[in-house]
């Protein structure tokens, strides 16, 4: 006779569950929130160089609703259909300092992070010490290449890499690229490393390996996540570098920020185009992203917690 | 050619009738003011009416092969002082500007046609704008001129020129691009050093005044003018005194257009690498250029910075007293570049008036970029009814106006370093003449290039009706342009070492001036000038004093 | 040498014969005199004391290469087994003091001098004079307060970086769909951010933040009028890009939590707000530390947003020392004075951050410097 069921959901119950709703509905907002924060600046990149320039003036945003789009921005690069084929000085240069920048990131990443790992295996397995500098010391001294301002190495740079004749090279790029994320790599990796019980080592040079082979096959493919993430650190930092870059090369090994800055100038700014280079230049690493996404995480201060 | 200008051009696929109107119009139009050349097409019209075909107003932007085409049919002078093939192995090195895929892009392509006949191979390096002035100082400062050719702007001439590091020009090239053409302020001493000739022009600059009509033509406006006892008819400002009157005037009025709010003269208060002094100098100039003086901006015997005598004064005090006004500007107006107030305020209806290179008046009325459609029309800077006498150092109270020839204009020059290799000497020249010749600059004018008009030839308006351009319309945009080059008191900036290091601490003044850090206009102007003298000081008085002369041409 | 209190324990049986001893000495040394020579020759050609010409400095390049080598081969002579201890890291080291050297001696050398590249006398050595100008300069205060105001929003990134990080590894659908959108922004370049959203998307009358701030009851938004809020722009700017970052760094800290740990204290009946501050929070405090220490270092250079978007503007609100040397360096060629300010620039920075350190290092287990 009574009317509730007789699997009542008790008050308790019901509140749980609206809680647990609301709860839920909290945090797929902000989710949401944010992915349209991280997301809408690049999709606005990829729209507007679509763009006509009315277009971008009146904001407009969504293609076929809003405005027509058009390959303007594409075309000033020679990539769009209609230009794909034919001559194009423009894309000629595109795709020169596109390789050059696919060269040095790629170069001066994987020096560092081959250099690096050796720096940060040594620091995390041994003591070492050379004249009054320690273990901390020398970690200092590294990671304080990552302090220095760049422009306190312009000049001096120009003039040692003229004096060498390594002005306007891959090789002066990916030398001095591998310098400035050489820290970080060091950092990420002696966290991979401190890691990884030392017993491991043990067993392998009881098993008759040398040192150095034993980090060659047992602790870098252990530690691999970490270097790929680092790898991939070093690539963003190193792939939108402009400074040393606007400063250094000029024929040869021109890179393509350089190019991004070219688009705006007394005569306004070409939306289009830049925006077109823009996305254009951050793809690489979007893809990189989303493929390698896991080993960033994975690889990241996987040591932190102990 | 402005490329807003152009595309608007292409967009609207120019009708016959509407071109049938332009020819008719131009017999109402009388011929623009100050024009040196007659209304007759110059030798080798056929050429120049076949280059002009190209691609032709209404086929799109041109394309590396249209430039390419251009670079063909122009080589005839090159023919005539270059035998085929003469240039052999001959490797050169050209630095410029790669400004919005122009400029050095454009060059490439009117250069090929010349590799093939001469044989010589050029190397490019592309500089941002922003980059330009850091990456030419460094080079000369740290013996790493790597380079052969150089596109530059005329400011840098003291710099470059000063130090002997270009070539002086040969006659023949002399005779191949016809200086004589040029307009007047490009003609000596602008280009020359110490009485050799150095520069192949390939640019002109100036600042022209752009005024929104439709403002002037409102009844409402002139009623509440009449009304709020403003001096004078409501008609287009030709003094900055009305400038500035008009603009608080219209704070806190409706835009007869947009609907939004309406705003007077747009400052651009924020600096833009040195390039935003140029927006003051515009309100100072008719205050400071002395006809009788060729110097502005400094005395030339002392290297005394002018920049805080009443009439640069009365320039920021100017501004200042508008900053205070509440709607005078846009919001946010104190981040706001030259580049903002052009393209993305003026050009999209917001605000009345606004100073620019020739380019953006010509835009604003016809590019459909902006919704000012054609209700802009335009002018030479505005003058003033006094003009400070720095001799007497006092106000003279006569009418003045002075353009202000911002930039000078790019020029190509050849380093001094081929003048060990004859064939590589004549290479360089070659090229450089090849860029600065009369018919190319032409097409260069006419279409998007980058660069403005800067012969009295390329002011024949008939030609650029030919190609397809609204009479009207060219003659207005090329009228005040040629009106201001021609101006005998043009204000020309002085060519000395390190002009932008004064340029550029200016901005930064500035900018603490109108966020109210100093205590007044007079206070700014005095830090500029305690700025600028350190800067001399530091570069060294007596020489910037000798170059200065030097480049007034003294 | 001394390997001491290594952490990996290795037994060696290396018998290092007198000849060994030798041989790597006069490696070692041997080498080292062919570089001096080199860079003697280089040096004495320079002055023109001997009627050698050289082109470049290559002859010295291999010098020194040269003796890198020897030193790196020497090491295995001279020690054995230890020695190639030492071959991990000094690669790494030598590499390093071949890139800085040079260029920082020559930077202190420039520092101390009066030089302008537009004048014609060139490098001229004036000793302290640039310090005492810098003294008297306030836009480098200025600036230096300005670090202080960005410094201290690290604090706020941080906050959301955490939070971020702790939705990310809770239970929640799609989650690497969403991993890899919130890595986004750190991929863009600071150019691109600069023009695409700083100028595009912040125009006051049409950029979709203006609009969406409009919607949001700002009637007139703007976003650099005041220097409080342009200052707060360029902070979220740049806190954009960066976020990421810190989030990732601590994503990947609350994955390696135990699930005993997490499991224990729910079984303990701890609530969500104190299960974190008790438990979650203490166990990431040493990889926080360790981001908000990578990222007060890339705070520290913050340029590129600046330079671009606002200049320092209105009068230096928003200027970092980096961007205002920037100004003074590139736009105005002083090189001299421009250096030295970035010199001193650095010596605060690796004050601060030893101090930093030292706070940290003996507030936690010590765990960065070992």
């Amino acid at each position: 006779m009574s009317e509730t069921p007789i699997f009542h959901d008790s008050e308790a119950d019901l509140s749980h569950k609206a809680k647990w709703f609301a709860n839920r509905l909290v945090i797929y907002g902000i989710l949401a929130l944010w992915t349209l924060i991280c997301l809408f600046p690049i999709y606005w990149t990829l729209t507007t160089s679509f763009k006509m320039a009315p277009d971008v003036m009146q904001g407009n945003m969504i293609p076929w609703v809003d405005f027509e789009p058009k390959w303007r921005g594409w075309k000033s690069l020679g990539l769009s259909p209609d230009t794909i084929f034919t001559e194009s000085t423009v894309r000629e240069e595109f795709l020169k300092r596109f390789w050059n920048s696919t060269i040095s990131a790629l170069g001066s990443s994987a020096l560092a992070v081959i250099l690096g790992s050796m720096v940060a295996y040594g620091l995390s397995r041994f003591r070492y010490k050379f004249g009054f500098m320690r273990n901390p010391d020398i970690s200092f001294f590294f990671l304080s290449q990552l302090i220095l301002p760049p422009v306190v190495l312009a000049l001096p740079f120009l003039v040692l890499y003229k004096q060498l004749d390594l002005l306007d090279t891959r090789i002066g790029l990916i030398l001095l690229y591998t310098l400035t994320v050489l820290p970080i790599v060091i950092w990420i990796m002696r966290d991979q490393f401190q890691a990884i019980p030392v017993e491991l080592e043990e067993a392998a040079l009881v098993d008759g390996l040398s040192i150095w082979g034993a980090f060659v096959t047992i602790i870098l493919p252990i530690a691999l996540p970490g270097m790929v993430a680092a790898f991939i650190l070093a690539l963003v930092l190193t792939w939108n570098e402009y400074f040393f870059a606007a400063l250094l090369t000029s024929t040869d090994a021109k890179t393509l920020p350089v190019m991004v800055a070219s688009q705006t100038g007394s005569q306004g700014i070409n939306w289009w185009s830049m925006a077109a280079l823009s996305w254009a230049a951050i793809m690489p690493l979007i893809v990189i992203g989303i493929v390698l996404e896991k080993y960033i995480i994975k690889g990241m201060a996987s040591g932190a917690v102990k | 050619m402005k490329t807003d200008l152009f595309n608007h051009i292409v967009q609207m696929q120019m009708s016959r009738r509407k071109m049938m109107q332009g020819v008719a119009a131009t017999g109402l139009a009388a011929a623009a003011g100050g024009m040196g050349a007659a209304p007759a097409f110059a030798s080798g019209d056929d050429l120049r009416q076949q280059i002009l075909k190209i691609p032709g107003v209404g086929q799109g932007s041109p394309t590396d092969g249209d430039w390419q085409k251009v670079g063909e049919l122009t080589l005839g002078p090159t023919k005539a002082t270059v035998a085929e093939g003469e240039f052999e192995g001959v490797e050169l090195t050209f630095m410029g500007l790669n400004n919005q895929n122009l400029h050095n892009f454009l060059f490439r392509g009117f250069l090929k046609p010349w590799e093939k006949y001469t044989g010589a191979k050029i190397n490019w390096i592309d500089l941002a704008q922003a980059d330009y002035n850091a990456r030419l100082q460094q080079s000369i400062a740290t013996q790493t001129v790597d380079f052969d050719i150089i596109e530059m702007g005329a400011p840098f001439e003291g710099d470059v020129l000063g130090k002997g590091l270009a070539s002086e020009m040969p006659e023949w090239v002399k005779d191949v691009i016809d200086m004589d053409d040029y307009v007047d302020y490009l003609k000596a001493p602008v280009g020359t050093w110490g009485g050799k000739t150095y520069r192949v022009s390939i640019d002109g600059d100036c600042h022209t005044f752009a005024y929104r009509k439709d403002y002037y033509e409102n009844e409402e406006f002139a009623a509440a003018w009449k009304e709020s006892g403003g001096e004078g008819d409501w008609a287009a400002p030709t003094t900055w005194a009305q400038v500035q009157a008009h603009s608080k005037f219209l704070a806190g009025k409706k835009d007869p257009l947009t609907g939004l709010d309406a705003h007077g003269f747009l400052d651009p208060l924020k600096g833009w690498g040195g390039f935003g002094f140029y927006f003051l100098e515009d309100r100072a100039t008719a205050y400071a250029k002395h006809p009788d003086d060729p110097a502005w901006l400094f005395d030339p015997d002392t290297m005394k910075p002018r920049v805080n005598n009443p009439a640069f004064v009365q320039a920021i005090q100017d501004v200042m007293d508008l900053i205070a006004i509440k709607g005078a500007y846009p919001a946010d107006q104190i981040n706001a570049d030259p580049g903002t107030t052009a393209f993305q305020q003026f050009l999209a209806g917001t605000g009345g008036m606004l100073t620019w290179w020739g380019d953006v008046g010509s835009s604003a009325r016809t590019s459909d970029t902006s919704v000012v459609g054609d209700v802009v029309g335009f002018s030479t800077l505005p003058g003033s009814d006094k003009v400070w006498n720095s001799k007497t150092n006092q106000w003279d109270m006569q009418a003045n106006e002075a353009p202000n020839m911002a930039y000078i204009g790019w020029g190509v020059y050849v380093m001094a370093r081929v003048d060990s290799d004859a064939k590589k000497h004549k290479a360089a020249w070659s090229a450089a003449a090849h860029l600065g010749g009369k018919d190319l600059s032409l097409w260069a004018s006419a279409y998007p290039s980058g660069f403005q008009p800067y012969r009295n030839s390329h002011f024949q308006f008939d030609e650029w009706e030919a190609a397809g351009y609204d009479r009207d319309y060219v003659e207005d945009y090329l009228g005040s342009n040629a009106d201001s080059y021609n101006h005998p008191n043009g204000a020309i900036e002085p060519r000395i070492p390190g002009i932008f290091q004064y340029y550029s601490v200016a901005e930064d003044e500035l900018a603490k001036g109108f966020a109210g850090q100093y205590g007044g206009a007079q206070e700014t102007a005095d830090a500029i000038a305690a700025a600028w003298e350190k800067i001399t000081d530091q570069i060294g008085r007596d020489s910037q004093i000798a170059l200065y002369k030097e480049s007034l041409g003294m | 040498m001394n390997t001491q209190g290594d952490l990996l324990h290795v037994v060696t049986l290396d018998t290092i014969t007198p000849r060994r001893v030798l041989l790597g000495r006069v490696l070692i040394w041997g080498s080292a005199a062919i570089m001096a020579l080199s860079f003697a020759i280089l040096g004495l050609s320079e002055y023109g004391a001997i009627p050698l010409q050289f082109d470049t400095w290559r002859i010295g390049l291999y010098g020194y290469l040269f003796w890198a080598t020897c030193l790196c081969f020497a090491q295995v002579v001279l020690y054995g087994e230890k020695g190639k201890r030492v071959l991990f890291i000094l690669p790494g080291v030598l590499f390093v003091v071949a890139m800085v050297v040079f260029p920082l001696f020559y930077a202190i050398l420039i520092g101390l001098s009066d030089w302008n590249l537009a004048s014609p006398n060139g490098r001229q050595f004036n000793g302290l004079d640039n310090f005492r100008q810098m003294w008297g300069d306030p836009f480098y205060w200025n600036a230096l307060k300005n670090m202080v105001y960005y410094t201290a929003a690290i604090v706020v990134e941080y906050a959301i970086a955490f939070g971020l990080a702790l939705i990310l590894a809770s239970d929640i659908r799609a989650r690497k769909f969403f991993r890899v959108a919130f890595l986004m922004p750190l991929m863009l370049s600071p150019v691109a951010v600069s023009w695409m959203v700083g100028k595009s998307m912040m125009e006051i009358r049409f950029g979709p933040i203006a609009r969406t701030a409009r919607w949001l009851g700002w009637d007139h938004p703007s976003f650099f009028g005041s220097p409080e809020i342009a200052r707060a722009t360029i902070m979220l700017m740049d806190a954009w890009t960066y976020i990421p970052f810190m989030m990732i760094m601590i994503l990947a800290g609350l994955q390696a939590i135990p699930r005993e740990v997490q499991e224990a204290a729910k079984v303990d009946g701890a609530s969500g707000w104190r299960n974190f501050w008790e438990v979650t929070f203490p166990l990431m405090l040493p990889v926080s530390i360790t981001a908000i220490l990578i990222r007060i270092i890339f705070k520290l250079k913050l340029a590129d947003i600046i330079i671009n978007v606002t200049s320092g503007g209105p009068g230096g609100a928003t200027d970092s020392v980096t961007s205002f040397i920037f100004r003074e360096y590139r736009d105005r060629s002083n090189v001299g004075y421009g250096t030295l300010l970035a010199l001193v620039y650095l010596v605060l920075i690796v004050v601060a951050i030893t101090i930093f350190m030292k706070l940290m290092d003996r507030w936690m287990n010590p765990r960065y410097l070992q």
